[in-house]
């Protein structure tokens, strides 16, 4: 056992330990409590930086993999962490989008922070333990934690419209849980084990009816936490009602984390071949495409520039999902470069429209009217990723459709090739809306571009935290636009995961 | 059998409550009800008339009850509780807020 398998256990342990710290930081200024925070977020990705640093030889021939088990390690039911290269590029991105979305909350909330922090530090702890865990009673534990976790965190503005929502995300999602926990006690007393990696290697022994009906609990837990179409409409909700960091964390990174383990358990679990051998995949792949519609097309009816947002975040996902389940290389390196793609987007859309509306209670498409003279560089950062979104050519958001559009016609998928097309049409019809709304009073009390780039000099000053972290995913976005091969080894690596489950089986029930 | 029905019916009564009641504290119970009924099903199966599955120092173990589905459900009650004292925490909030815990009313009110 070396250091850095005690890392892993220090990835989950550590944002709890400073949850707990949080919750008693009653009297701390205000100073002190931001910097523990952003040094706790900080000290957990450099810790899994360093992870990918220090075992690059390794991730880049594909056989690196850790693990950590606590308790007595001769019986079969332990808790076992661990990490192969699916999960530490899950890892780096979540921890990464969560580290910039600390920093901007620092500045974004002021009243009850100890609360808020305590709350977001338990959320990061379940994200990484899902991220890491081996076993599927831990992972149905981290799930729910999640939930339960966030919905505090959604009804945080104590106001009508946040309770309900938070009430209807919590409702849905326990609904989901008790999904996931039918799956998980039916796996265990038809094959005695919870393990992941023994749980693939004999699924081949439960008789059919048994495997489907298994197979269709979890697709149900996971369609209802993705808010995929028929379940979708606690979504929009829950994505809006909630202040802008966390919705961020939950239209951002929350949804990704949940296609993570979408793949955990469709393509390490239980064996890929199973769903399209009950023909499960194609029908599910059907459903995500009108999802993605679906969304596409509420996002356009959509008055309330969050709701708009979390709509596309529908329809962006069902996409995901729909190019995932093609099953082939072209269609993982496409849904996993977009995958990332979203999560830089999405998180800094919501970021700069919390930013913008942050003196308004509502998002209503009206209180836009003129913010584009008011704020006009974060207000360009914000066309910028809208135009990511859309698919414009030199960011990242033109890349990662482009391969997901290759890989619907790859495989010669039309339909699927024509909701990729046609999402990004009805996204520029309904971005363009509101960015002409934003620049439709012609008052010129604002500075100029220049004036305020001028005025960036301080960039960490404590008062331009917010602006900086959406100018860093605006750069973020252009960098990785121009130059995507960054993101080639992780994701072909992580490919290597889904397309040889063995070796991960394998190595799990070695050490 | 006899179990497998009583499973049935608590989990449809359940799922009934929970879908068609619009009185919200009905909800919770549905929710409850449910829950109740897939951890009752996991305790009556893993009962094989055994042993209590406690490791005695000097005796041999005979035929004993599988100890991992009662953790698994000691540890469902404790999600389950806590998410119906959440849940009836966001109803209390919302009646002060509307006046009323009826889904319907509640949507009405709002829309």
């Amino acid at each position: 056992m070396s250091l850095m398998n005690i890392e892993l256990i220090l990835l989950t342990v550590l944002p709890v330990l400073i949850a707990v710290f949080m919750c008693f930081s009653t009297n701390f200024n205000r100073h002190s409590r931001n910097f523990i925070a952003v040094m706790g977020v900080g000290i957990e990705l450099a810790l899994v930086i360093s992870l990918f640093v220090l075992n690059f030889e390794a991730v880049k021939n594909s056989n690196f993999f850790l693990q950590y088990t606590l308790g007595y390690t001769d019986t079969p039911f332990v808790i076992n962490l661990a990490m192969d290269n699916l999960s530490l590029f899950f890892s780096l991105i979540v921890t990464s989008a969560i580290f910039l979305i600390v920093i901007f909350s620092t500045q974004y909330i002021t009243a009850k922070e100890n609360i808020y922090f305590a709350l977001f530090f338990l959320v990061l702890a379940s994200i990484q333990g899902s991220i890491l865990t081996a076993d599927l009673f831990t992972l149905y534990l981290f799930i729910e934690a999640i939930t339960i976790f966030t919905t505090p965190l959604i009804s945080f503005e104590k106001t009508e419209e946040t309770t309900r929502a938070a009430m209807q995300y919590l409702f849905y999602g326990i609904t989901g849980g008790v999904f996931f926990f039918i799956s998980m006690i039916l796996i265990y007393f038809n094959l005695g084990t919870l393990k992941m990696a023994a749980v693939a290697e004999s699924f081949a022994l439960i008789s059919t009816p048994m495997q489907l009906t298994i197979i269709i609990f979890f697709l149900l837990a996971l369609i209802i936490k993705l808010g995929i179409f028929p379940i979708h409409f606690w979504l929009p909700r829950a994505h809006s009602a909630c202040p802008a960091p966390i919705s961020a964390l939950l239209s951002g990174v929350l949804l990704k984390v949940y296609l993570y383990i979408f793949m955990r358990l469709f393509w390490t679990m239980i064996a890929f071949d199973f769903l399209v051998e009950l023909h499960l995949s194609d029908f599910v792949l059907n459903l995500a495409l009108v999802s993605s519609l679906i969304g596409h097309v509420f996002a356009l009816q959509a008055d309330d520039l969050k709701k708009m947002l979390a709509y596309s975040s529908i329809g962006h996902i069902g996409m995901i999902l729909a190019v995932l389940l093609l099953n082939t290389e072209a269609a993982f390196y496409g849904g996993l470069l977009h995958i990332t793609a979203h999560l830089m987007m999405k998180s800094g859309l919501f970021l700069s429209s919390g930013y913008l509306l942050q003196t308004t209670l509502s998002h209503n498409i009206n209180d836009l009217r003129g913010i584009g003279h008011t704020n006009r560089l974060v207000f360009a950062a914000f066309i910028i990723i809208c135009l990511g979104t859309i698919g414009m050519p030199p960011l990242i958001g033109f890349v990662s459709k482009w391969y997901v559009l290759l890989a619907f016609l790859k495989a010669r998928h039309f339909f699927g090739a024509f909701v990729a097309a046609a999402g990004s049409i009805i996204a520029l019809i309904y971005y363009l809306r509101y960015i002409s709304h934003a620049y439709e009073t012609v008052k010129e009390d604002g500075k100029s571009i220049k004036e305020e780039l001028l005025s960036l000099k301080g960039f960490f000053s404590s008062t331009n935290k917010m602006k900086s972290v959406i100018y860093i995913f605006t750069i973020l976005i252009i960098i990785f636009g121009l130059g995507f091969k960054i993101l080639e080894m992780p994701i072909n690596t992580a490919i290597f995961e889904l397309l040889n489950p063995e070796k991960y089986i394998e190595l799990v029930l070695g050490g | 059998m006899l179990t497998n029905l009583i499973f049935i019916i608590l989990f449809m009564l359940g799922f009934y409550a929970l879908i068609m009641k619009t009185n919200l504290i009905k909800n919770v119970i549905g929710l409850n009800l449910m829950e109740a009924a897939i951890f009752f099903w996991v305790i009556s199966f893993s009962d094989i008339g055994g042993e209590v599955s406690i490791h005695k120092f000097g005796e041999t173990m005979g035929k004993f009850n599988d100890p991992v589905p009662q953790a698994l459900t000691l540890t469902g009650i404790v999600i389950g509780a806590s998410t119906a004292a959440l849940l009836l925490t966001l109803i209390i909030e919302l009646n002060k807020f509307s006046g009323t815990i009826d889904r319907d009313q509640i949507e009405e009110l709002n829309d």
